[in-house]
Parts: structure tokens; C-alpha cells; sequence
């Protein structure tokens, strides 16, 4: 850290003319350049590269890989799997936290913090941790059927090994962030609002349409595109979790990788995964521009 | 919308269940010596299953490699971020904003099929199977929590006690080392935990980068929880699980809506 004050302070004034940056511009490019230098060579460059060996075959430029990639029922199947999963968990996931963060807008005492909480628990709560615990409380002869079987319920069929199991994961692993976001965004509709409209004859569900939803929309927005990325690019949960196939793309990939040792097939999964998601991300950082735009 | 105290216990008990039955099932395992079906609860309870597990090198060889791999890989990636926060947030600089939002748009990048793109060249380098190979990688998942926490908390110090400070005559080495940093000190260590945490857990890059050779502790985990002796993978959990949950509980009050979503890259 003392080169903060080594290179802003003892940087020669006659250099730091010739360059046309003061001293505190060439201290802060000194110590920024380790973690941009990193990024750039473990993000950037792999990425470019990447692009460029997927659309390279035997040294000449051709999409023939692509090609091959959109016309294999089983790869466009594992994609289509992908997008389905990160779609509806991802509005799955919103519905139940925007349910929690209504309750607890309308409510106080302990029983809404205790609810608050276990919201939060999963920021807590590594995917691989989370994925083993659900494989033993949702799996055959778990703790959640043993339950069942106790209330006399003995009919249980086991989500695990189906699609139902990473969905189910993905829903309790993203429930901290909307839940934050939207509770935040509720306590700024004021109780006046509320009421106003009640006291016109309003009931709950037109009050929850007309005036809670319209405020929330980029609230939901970004929260579903920050979900929806990190769904499609899992691993660990559709590993553990997920039926052999289809295959969640992370999974193909790494299959495709490690035991079919096909690395020029695995990077076109990789960059189609990657074009999808920076789609979705562009999207995300233009609603982000957009409202801070029209805040200003 | 005003809800019967009863509406309220029946969310709390659904909410409790569904959040808290998985993880206390891999306690109750944890701690079984016998549970067969169709017991509630285990029939025989004690340690071990611990015992055995912690006698054994197959098992202590991965947590021990996790747990070099992890703190290097933070402790590097800290040197490195922390200074680079401080000027992010404090100095002025060219490009500086385009800097700060290359680290979010970083962050948009799918981690595994990013690893899939960093292994390629990794093989042809030699540096799969190496336990510095990993490291690098994982200094990137780092990355993520000591630029933002820290950059947003040396924003949050009022600059009037800084500026008081050089006015006495105070060297700006003297000024970060007395007064910007104690301030900032308690976000620093909650970026050090939360990077820890995240990197000690991750599957991604110890299964692209460090397999066959490097077997960390995340991967010993996927190994044993196939296994037909449950409470195995079950101690594992608990034991590196439950310190690391003590340590993140102290860090939580970094864990904000703002942050959350900075780390994912609002």
C-alpha cells in the first residue's frame, strides 16, 4: 500500500508533464493495472481466442463447427433444456420472493423478521452444499418423504435425478436477492398510496396489479435477467441434482471436455452459452443506464 | 392487505422447512451412527463417522490442498484488489470509470464456460494439473469481491477527517495508514471472508483446471456423496461448512441488495 504514497507523491513533475498525466493519474494506473492485467489475460484474451479457434477449421476462417452445433437434435435439445430451466426457475424464484417481500412489507414483528432471515439463508449456502443437502432431504428415503410417510402420506415420488430437482434448487438459491430488491422497492410505495386507492373501493389484487407491480417492473426486470444468467451457467446443481439427460449446458461442457476429450466442440458450446448471456446482459445493463438516466 | 397472525406462522413454518430441512438433514446424518428407513430420526447418534474421517489421508489430503489453494489465491488476489480500490475510489485517473465497469461486464461471462476457454490454453501450457494453475484461476473469482466491497467502502469515508489530517501536515502514507484504513478495515475483511468462502466451495475451476491431478475438497465432496455410506460426504459438509457460515455471518452486514447485485454486476 505505501506505493500510494511513494508514486503519487515522488513521481518527478517534469515526467509526469511529458506524459500529460498528473501524479495521481500514473499512481491510480499503477494500482489498478494488477487486477485489469489479470482480467485481461484470464478473461479477455482466453474469450477472443476462443471466438477465433471456434471459427477456425484447419487454418481456414469457416462456421462449419456452428453448423454442426445448430443442426445436433441432442446439443439444440441440452440448449433448449438450458433456457427452459433458467426461464421458469428464474420466474419461479420471483413469484415466491415477490410473495415474501409483499408479506413482509404489510407486516412487522418477529415472526416477519424470522421470515426475512431464512430468505437471506442462502447467501450463506454454497451450490455444492445446498445440492448435497437436497439430494438427502428430497432424494428416496430422505428426511422430507420419511415426513410424509409419518402424516400417512406414502405416495412420494422423488424430484432428484429429474428436472424438477435442479429446479427446485435454483428456486431456493436465488430467493436472497429479489427478496432484498423488492422489499426495498415495496417500502418506497407509500402506505398513503395504499390506502388511497383501498379507500376507492380498490381491492388487494387490483391494488397489487396497478400499483405495486408498475413501480417493480425494473425492480423484476433486473433481478430476472441476474438470475437467469446465473442459471444457464451452472454446474454444480444440474450435476448433483439433474437427470442424465438432457444435459444443462455447464454439464455438456464439461462432459464434452473431459470424457470425449472434444475441446473444439466444448468452446462452441462455451461461446454459444456466452453470446446468450452477454444478450441478457446487455439487456440488464441497458434497462440499468435507462433508469439511471431518467433518475437524473 | 392485513394478514392473520395465523397466515403469518403458516408461511414461517413452510419458509422454515423448505430453507432449513435440507442443511439440518445433513447435520442429523452427520451425527447418526444408524438411520435406516423408515425412522424419523436416527436410532443411534455419535461421532463416529468423524473419527473415522479424520484419520484418513484421502480425505485430509483435499482439505488441505483446498485449503492452501484458497488462502494463497485470496491473499494474492487481496494484495493486488485492495490497492486497486483505493484508487478506484479515490484517485482520478483516465478510463478509470471504464476500468470499474470492465470488472462488472467480467462478471456477465458464464464462469464455467469462461474455465472451458482458460483450460484450452492451460493445456497447451502444461499448467492443467498444477496446483499454480488453479490458483491463478481462482484469484479470478476473487476478483468479484475485492474490487466492490472494498471500493464502495473507501467511497464511504467521509474525506473531512482525511483532509483535516494533511492539513496538520500529516504525509499521505500516515493519512492511509492512521485514518482511511482503520475505517475501511472491517469491509476489507468481510471482501477477504466472503472471496474465501466463495472460492474454498467452488467445483468450476477444480474440476476444469486442477483434475486429475490437484483433488480439492469441493470435488471429494461430489466423490463421497455417491457413496453408500451417507454420513461420509455428511461430516465433510459440517465441518468445513459450519466455521465458514460462523465467518460469514460476521461479514453479512456487507451482504446488502446494492452489493449482491454489484457483484453480479449492477
Amino acid at each position: 500500500m505505501s506505493d500510494v504514497a511513494k508514486s503519487s507523491g515522488g513521481a518527478a513533475p517534469g515526467y509526469a508533464l511529458r506524459t500529460g498525466l498528473g501524479p495521481q493519474a500514473l499512481a491510480g494506473l499503477a494500482l489498478v493495472a494488477m487486477p485489469v492485467g489479470l482480467l485481461v489475460t484470464l478473461t479477455l484474451w482466453p474469450t477472443v481466442r476462443m471466438v477465433g479457434a471456434t471459427f477456425s477449421v484447419d487454418g481456414h476462417f469457416s462456421a462449419e463447427r456452428y453448423f454442426a452445433f445448430f443442426n445436433d437434435a441432442y446439443t439444440m435439445a441440452n440448449l433448449r433444456y438450458t433456457l427452459e430451466m433458467g426461464f421458469v426457475s428464474a420466474i419461479a424464484a420471483l413469484s415466491v420472493s415477490f410473495g415474501i417481500a409483499l408479506y413482509l412489507r404489510f407486516s412487522a414483528g418477529r415472526i416477519a423478521t424470522m421470515i426475512h432471515g431464512l430468505s437471506l439463508f442462502p447467501l450463506f449456502v454454497p451450490s455444492i452444499i445446498i445440492s448435497y443437502a437436497l439430494v438427502r432431504f428430497l432424494g428416496p428415503n430422505g428426511l422430507f418423504q420419511l415426513m410424509l410417510e409419518q402424516v400417512g402420506f406414502t405416495q412420494y415420488r422423488t424430484p432428484y435425478l429429474t428436472p424438477v430437482g435442479p429446479f427446485l434448487a435454483f428456486v431456493w438459491e436465488n430467493l436472497p436477492l429479489p427478496v432484498l430488491v423488492l422489499s426495498a422497492g415495496l417500502s418506497q410505495v407509500s402506505d398513503h398510496a395504499v390506502e388511497a386507492a383501498r379507500d376507492l373501493g380498490a381491492k388487494s389484487p387490483r391494488i397489487l396489479w396497478e400499483i405495486l407491480l408498475p413501480q417493480m417492473r425494473r425492480s423484476l426486470l433486473i433481478a430476472f435477467a441476474l438470475i437467469f444468467m446465473g442459471i444457464i451457467g451452472a454446474f454444480t446443481v444440474p450435476y448433483m441434482l439433474g437427470p442424465p439427460a438432457p444435459e444443462m449446458m455447464s454439464v455438456f461442457m464439461q462432459r464434452t471436455l473431459g470424457n470425449l476429450q472434444d475441446p473444439a466442440s466444448a468452446q462452441v458450446q462455451a461461446v454459444v452459452l456466452m453470446v446468450i448471456s452477454s444478450i441478457v446482459g446487455g439487456f440488464y445493463i441497458a434497462t440499468m443506464v435507462k433508469s439511471s438516466a431518467g433518475a437524473r | 392487505m392485513k394478514r392473520t397472525p395465523f397466515g403469518g406462522l403458516i408461511l414461517l413454518v413452510s419458509m422454515g422447512l423448505a430453507m432449513l430441512g435440507p442443511i439440518v438433514t445433513v447435520i442429523l446424518w452427520a451425527f447418526a451412527v444408524k438411520w435406516r428407513y423408515p425412522h424419523l430420526l436416527p436410532t443411534e447418534w455419535g461421532m463416529k463417522y468423524w473419527f473415522a474421517m479424520l484419520g484418513r489421508e484421502t480425505v485430509m489430503t483435499p482439505v488441505l490442498t483446498s485449503l492452501a489453494l484458497t488462502s494463497i489465491a485470496t491473499t494474492a488476489a487481496a494484495l493486488i484488489c485492495w490497492p486497486a480500490a483505493y484508487a478506484f475510489a479515490r484517485l482520478k485517473f483516465p478510463g478509470r470509470q471504464l476500468l470499474l465497469f470492465s470488472f462488472i461486464a467480467a462478471q456477465a461471462v458464464p464462469k464455467f464456460a469462461l474455465f472451458v476457454s482458460i483450460a484450452v490454453i492451460f493445456l497447451k501450457l502444461g499448467l492443467v494439473g498444477n496446483f499454480w494453475g488453479v490458483v491463478l484461476v481462482q484469484m479470478l473469482s476473487a476478483v468479484l469481491f475485492m474490487i466492490w466491497i472494498p471500493t464502495a467502502a473507501f467511497r464511504g469515508i467521509p474525506p473531512a477527517l482525511e483532509e483535516a489530517a494533511f492539513d496538520l501536515g500529516a504525509s499521505r502514507l500516515r493519512v492511509f495508514l492512521f485514518i482511511t484504513l482503520p475505517q475501511a478495515m472491517p469491509a476489507l475483511a468481510a471482501s477477504y471472508v466472503l472471496a474465501f468462502v466463495s472460492i474454498l466451495f467452488e467445483v468450476d475451476s477444480a474440476l476444469l483446471i486442477g483434475a486429475p491431478t490437484i483433488t480439492t475438497m469441493p470435488l471429494l465432496l461430489m466423490t463421497l456423496s455417491s457413496k453408500v455410506i451417507v454420513q461420509e460426504a455428511a461430516v465433510l459438509c459440517v465441518m468445513i461448512w459450519v466455521p465458514c457460515f460462523a465467518l460469514m455471518m460476521l461479514s453479512r452486514r456487507f451482504m446488502t441488495a446494492r452489493g449482491i447485485a454489484q457483484g453480479f454486476g449492477a
